[in-house]
């Protein structure tokens, strides 16, 4: 049972490595889903924001948890 | 006909996440193996292996059922999440924010939770943390091959570039019977990072219907584009080296 624990807290852990990263970028796919799939952008537009918005999640993430804990 | 971008990223890309995983599960099994006796942990070893054979065995057809473009997108999506959570830590490992993994520190702490009783006949705490090691590792590696292979017909060559990255780790461990601890592990884990953001970017796109130009070069592009984001990263987080004064 323990070990069927930790495969399971394993695998949860593979993908929600840092909670506010997985939001942002569910999010992302989320929007462009919503914004390609109703035809309010063309899908190449669609295409860049999800490149851009994955790009500046990262950035965000990394740069507040660096500075966040530059110090430590 | 499987063209050459697209199989290269995908066959390198298993090829060194597995290279990671293999050589952490490698430190664990070796610890079992050297302080608990080799019988127990081959057992565990194999035993953890076999169940990841049953895993894709049975996974695989499934895959085959799901209509390709919603496969995309699920893989795709789970691709950006773990792709890039490992260049997030690599990252900030980069940066000195976080620390490096060390392959002697983690063979040090397997060590001490096995205790120090050599034993003669089958053990079996050798045999289970074996077996909960290349389970957990191999897992990881069944993921990045499912998921760079399976939405393109390239499940056999990713399943090779693990398999070739198993014997490449198992050949050298042979050799040099202790910690693989001079792979530049978070130099790989940042390439393979940048890889699966941009498989993760291409195939949830192609999920929701985008057709994106050059087809698959665009996977190329979007690597380099990462790769890039990840360095700025690094620059702009990076901790500032201390100044000694006298």
């Amino acid at each position: 049972m323990k070990l069927l624990r930790e495969v399971v807290s394993g695998l949860i852990k593979m993908f929600i490595g840092d909670i506010w990263l997985t939001v942002g970028i569910l999010a992302i796919v989320l929007l462009t889903a919503l914004l390609t799939g109703s035809g309010a952008v063309p899908p190449l537009f669609g295409g860049a924001l999800l490149f851009l918005g994955c790009a500046v999640v990262l950035l965000a993430s990394v740069v507040l948890y660096g500075w966040r804990h530059r110090d430590r | 006909m499987v063209s050459f971008t697209t199989a290269a990223p995908a066959v390198s890309a298993a090829f060194v996440a597995s290279l990671v995983e293999v050589v952490e599960a490698f430190t664990i099994v070796l610890a079992a193996g050297t302080l608990r006796g080799w019988r127990g942990a081959v057992a565990g070893t194999a035993a953890g292996l076999a169940m990841l054979a049953l895993i894709v065995v049975v996974l695989g057809p499934l895959l085959d059922q799901v209509p390709l473009q919603s496969l995309q997108l699920v893989i795709g999506v789970l691709l950006l999440l773990f792709g890039l959570g490992w260049l997030r830590k690599a990252v900030l490992r980069a940066a000195g924010i976080i620390a490096l993994h060390d392959e002697n520190a983690a063979f040090a702490a397997e060590t001490a939770n096995l205790g120090n009783t050599i034993t003669r006949g089958f053990d079996w705490l050798g045999a289970v943390m074996a077996f909960k090691a290349v389970l957990l590792e191999g897992l990881e590696v069944v993921f990045i091959v499912i998921a760079v292979g399976a939405g393109r017909g390239l499940l056999v060559p990713a399943s090779l570039g693990a398999l070739a990255a198993c014997i490449v780790v198992l050949a050298i461990g042979a050799i040099v019977h202790r910690p693989l601890a001079r792979v530049p592990e978070n130099t790989l884990k940042f390439a393979v990072g940048v890889i699966l953001s941009a498989f993760g970017v291409f195939w949830t796109g192609e999920g929701l219907g985008i057709a994106w130009p050059g087809a698959d070069l665009m996977i190329l592009v979007f690597a380099a584009a990462f790769l890039l984001v990840g360095l700025a990263g690094v620059a702009m987080v990076r901790r500032p080296s201390r100044v000694i004064t006298s």
